[in-house]
């Protein structure tokens, strides 16, 4: 267990427990790269397999997961829009409240049309996404259903999950010739993407710096990256385990170990450390699970959950 | 056991060989919505999945019974010169919503707009004048479903995005796979055509074969009591445009208005009485119409008694009634609360305008399932006495389409549960209220017991003159219990 608490990034690292560890030497770093694999822990893979069958019960296990997607969703796209500047001059883009102001009408027909007019700039890349630890295919369906992502790869390394994530998306063909799902370690994906996700993996990894590294290496300059995980701090620990493992029963036990959070903190500090210069902090977002009203989004970036879209600049 | 099953297997098919003329039994065609429903709800449903620009994708089949593309489709072309019998209030949030998130454009000249309802006691003096400027608009149901039919006639789309079937009744409905209620149903139709869609709506009635399929439960009961409608001419056009409310002991009566002389009934009575007052002639039946606004049970009674004996001509009652409200109209003190305390005299009712149906109230358990929705009576149904039946219907309608809008946005499956949950958690308290309004006003009015009369009188009155509980009500009931539109 200790082995998992040290972290030997390729350069810098993050790490868990001992929070930054200082780099190694790079030969030894690149042969434990190649040697092990990027993916979860045998623990972590057994525990995924358990849930399984109940992946796509929105009732059941991963209810709450499911809950969390929909704000996934709405930061990406909300990234996703910002990044697109509207350069038709036809389209009007209020520089006030709109919404506030305008009667219900025009404002509806303003936001309508802004829409459809990134929607359009967005398709036209022709974007092609990579989801890290896509796990029974919660957030790749729901990306693959954007109008503007044109191919959607998840990967994952437990197999009954991945199956199951197979199985789901045959319901809809809508989406089922956008979605590629492959089983197999991030090292081994050689395709370069203009959007890889993260979404709760990191904190379920021995190495989440080599899993940042790969999926850097793999984004296309101008990509994004998006990721969230939670901050290893006294809150974090109550509210995702006390709370919702053991209290409120929301997410299934032995799902989360409070060693390997990651602050937010200290995924700024490995992209300095590592490629300064190089990237570039679109957003970052912090989250919380209130029963009954769902997850309820937050600026407190430092407690708690998170997410954070990191830009590869050229 | 495999034989008598065979057996039954072979029968159906030769049953459904001869039901569709021995036509093959097709593949299910995909759909991502059928509504199952023609009425104002599935209708406007239709027309905003095709006209928002978020759903418009979306394949959408709409399938009825009836006849919808001739019956309903030629009245928006050439609108028949009487009001229908049909009619309910929108209130102007319903109303803002048809027009301008539907881009649906009623026939405005068929829709009258008042500016509140005068509530009176048929047993006391109670009264409570609900006044407020545009609280609703009458319109024709039949106004509303062909509106909706001209702006998806209007937004000209093929057969692979909007397909309407009528005359055409759901034969079957079955999950994809039986094991997985999370598979895409399919509904097999009486003439053999088969749809697998992703979402089901139910917009099907009060009787819901969408509800049913879904085993959600409707809870509720019956009054025991029957409505009639019929559309009224009055002797002059109304002075003061505003609905009227009597709550007599055997039922509430309501005159609502309609353009020019024109107005709408809708009497509540048991199951005996209203089937005298149908087979009563036009000209005895008006007379009584306008004797319940007036005239006291006592009276009311009295009428009935001598109408089922048969021992009265309609000479002898449409003279004494005559006399009797005279009588009443000459001991007011002020002339002018003639037309202030009472709806303009109607002359007639049209033709054959006069209907019957049953009172109920119910309400679905839930409105959503896996893969599927209900609308509007498929998930509850009330009273009409507070006018709010069609306002809930469009209520859910919107607080649909806005939850569809919301999870394609979010990359949902619009068919999950995730997806439907928002619009019920959105209309289920909403529509508890109105239904509460509907069900305790009529169980606070369904007596002539004297105490009761007494405290009730005292509450109208109370409330009447106390403004922040009447606006109160009034706003609630011309919202439908929603917000203003000026805060949105």
């Amino acid at each position: 267990m200790m082995s998992r608490n040290i972290v030997r990034g390729t350069s810098g690292s993050i790490g868990s427990g001992k929070f930054v560890v200082k780099a190694q030497t790079t030969g030894v770093n690149l042969r434990l790269v190649k040697s092990i694999s990027t993916g979860a822990d045998k623990d972590e893979v057994k525990h995924f397999k358990e849930l399984a069958p109940t992946w796509w019960d929105i009732k059941g296990s991963q209810r709450i997961l499911h809950l969390m997607n929909l704000n996934r969703v709405d930061f990406i796209r909300k990234i996703m829009a910002q990044s697109i500047k509207i350069s038709d001059p036809d389209v009007y883009v209020p520089g006030f409240d709109y919404k506030k102001f305008l009667p219900s009408i025009v404002s509806r027909n303003v936001e309508n049309q802004i829409e459809h007019e990134i929607n359009s700039e967005l398709l036209s890349k022709q974007m092609h996404i990579l989801d890290i630890g896509c796990g029974g295919g919660i957030l790749t369906e729901s990306m693959a259903r954007l109008p503007y992502f044109k191919q959607v790869t998840g990967i994952d390394l437990t197999p009954e999950v991945l199956e199951i994530a197979k199985e789901h998306v045959k319901q809809d063909p809508a989406i089922a010739h956008k979605i590629k799902y492959e089983l197999k370690p991030l090292e081994e994906v050689k395709q370069n993407y203009e959007v890889i996700t993260c979404f709760e993996m990191l904190e379920h990894v021995d190495k989440p710096s080599e899993i940042l590294d790969h999926a850097w290496k793999l984004l296309k300059p101008n990509g994004v990256l998006f990721l969230s995980t939670i901050n290893r701090d006294m809150i974090s620990w109550l509210t995702t385990i006390v709370l919702g493992e053991y209290i409120l029963k929301v997410v299934p036990i032995g799902t989360h170990h409070v060693e390997k959070y990651i602050n937010s903190s200290e995924i700024i500090e490995w992209f300095k450390e590592n490629y300064n210069g190089h990237f570039e902090i679109m957003d970052t977002l912090g989250c919380m699970y209130v029963p009954t009203k769902g997850w309820v989004e937050h600026d407190r970036v430092n407690v708690g959950n998170y997410m954070m879209a990191i830009r590869k600049l050229k | 056991m495999m034989l008598v099953r065979s057996r039954i297997v072979w029968q159906r098919f030769v049953a459904r060989g001869f039901a569709t003329g021995g036509a093959k039994v097709k593949s299910p065609q995909l759909a991502d919505v059928l509504i199952v429903g023609g009425g104002p709800a599935g209708l406007t449903l239709a027309a905003a999945i095709k006209a928002s620009p978020a759903l418009k994708h979306f394949k959408t089949v709409l399938v009825d019974g009836g006849d919808i593309k001739d019956k309903v489709g030629s009245f928006y072309d050439s609108p028949p010169e009487n009001y229908t019998n049909r009619v309910v209030s929108l209130t102007p949030p319903s109303l803002d919503f048809i027009k301008s998130k539907v881009g649906i454009n009623l026939m405005e000249d068929r829709m009258m707009v008042y500016d509140g309802v005068y509530v009176t006691d048929g047993c006391s003096n109670g009264t409570i004048d609900m006044e407020k400027d545009g609280i609703s608009h009458m319109v024709e149901i039949l106004n509303v479903q062909s509106s909706a039919l001209k702006r998806l006639t209007d937004l000209q789309l093929g057969e692979d995005s909007f397909k309407l079937i009528d005359k055409t009744k759901v034969a079957s409905i079955k999950y994809s796979d039986p094991n997985d209620a999370t598979s895409w149903p399919i509904v097999t139709l009486e003439d053999g055509q088969a749809f697998k869609t992703r979402l089901l709506v139910g917009a099907d009635g009060f009787n819901s074969p969408v509800r049913a399929f879904s085993g959600i439960q409707s809870r509720g009961w019956f009054y025991n009591e029957f409505g009639i409608v019929a559309t009224m001419k009055l002797e002059y056009p109304p002075y003061k445009v505003r609905g009227w409310q009597r709550f007599l002991p055997t039922g509430p009566i309501a005159h609502l208005p309609l353009p020019d002389d024109n107005a709408t009934l809708v009497w509540t009575h048991n199951d005996e009485t209203t089937k005298l007052l149908v087979s009563l002639t036009p000209e005895a039946f008006t007379a009584m119409v306008n004797a319940a606004f007036v005239l006291d049970n006592a009276d009311m009674q009295y009428y009935y008694n001598k109408l089922k004996e048969k021992s009265i001509t309609d000479k002898d009652l449409i003279e004494d009634i005559d006399s009797r409200i005279q009588q009443v109209f000459d001991n007011l003190e002020n002339e002018s609360d003639i037309d202030e305390c009472y709806p303009t005299r109607i002359a007639s009712i049209i033709g054959e305008s006069r209907a019957r149906f049953p009172m109920k109230m119910f309400h679905a358990d839930t409105y959503c399932a896996e893969r599927i929705a209900l609308l509007g009576d498929a998930a509850h149904t009330t009273h009409p006495l507070a006018g709010q039946g069609l306002n809930m219907g469009e209520g859910d309608t919107e607080a649909l389409v806005n939850a569809l809008e919301k999870a394609t946005y979010r990359g949902l499956d619009i068919g999950s549960l995730l997806a439907l949950q928002p619009f019920w958690a959105d209309r289920y308290s909403t529509n508890t209220i109105l239904l509460g309004i509907a069900d305790k006003c009529h169980k606070l009015y369904g007596t002539d017991f004297a105490p009761m009369v007494g405290l009730r009188t005292i509450g109208a009155n109370f409330i009447n003159n106390f403004s922040p509980i009447k606006d109160l009500i009034t706003n609630t009931l011309g919202t439908s219990a929603r917000e203003p539109i000026a805060k949105k």
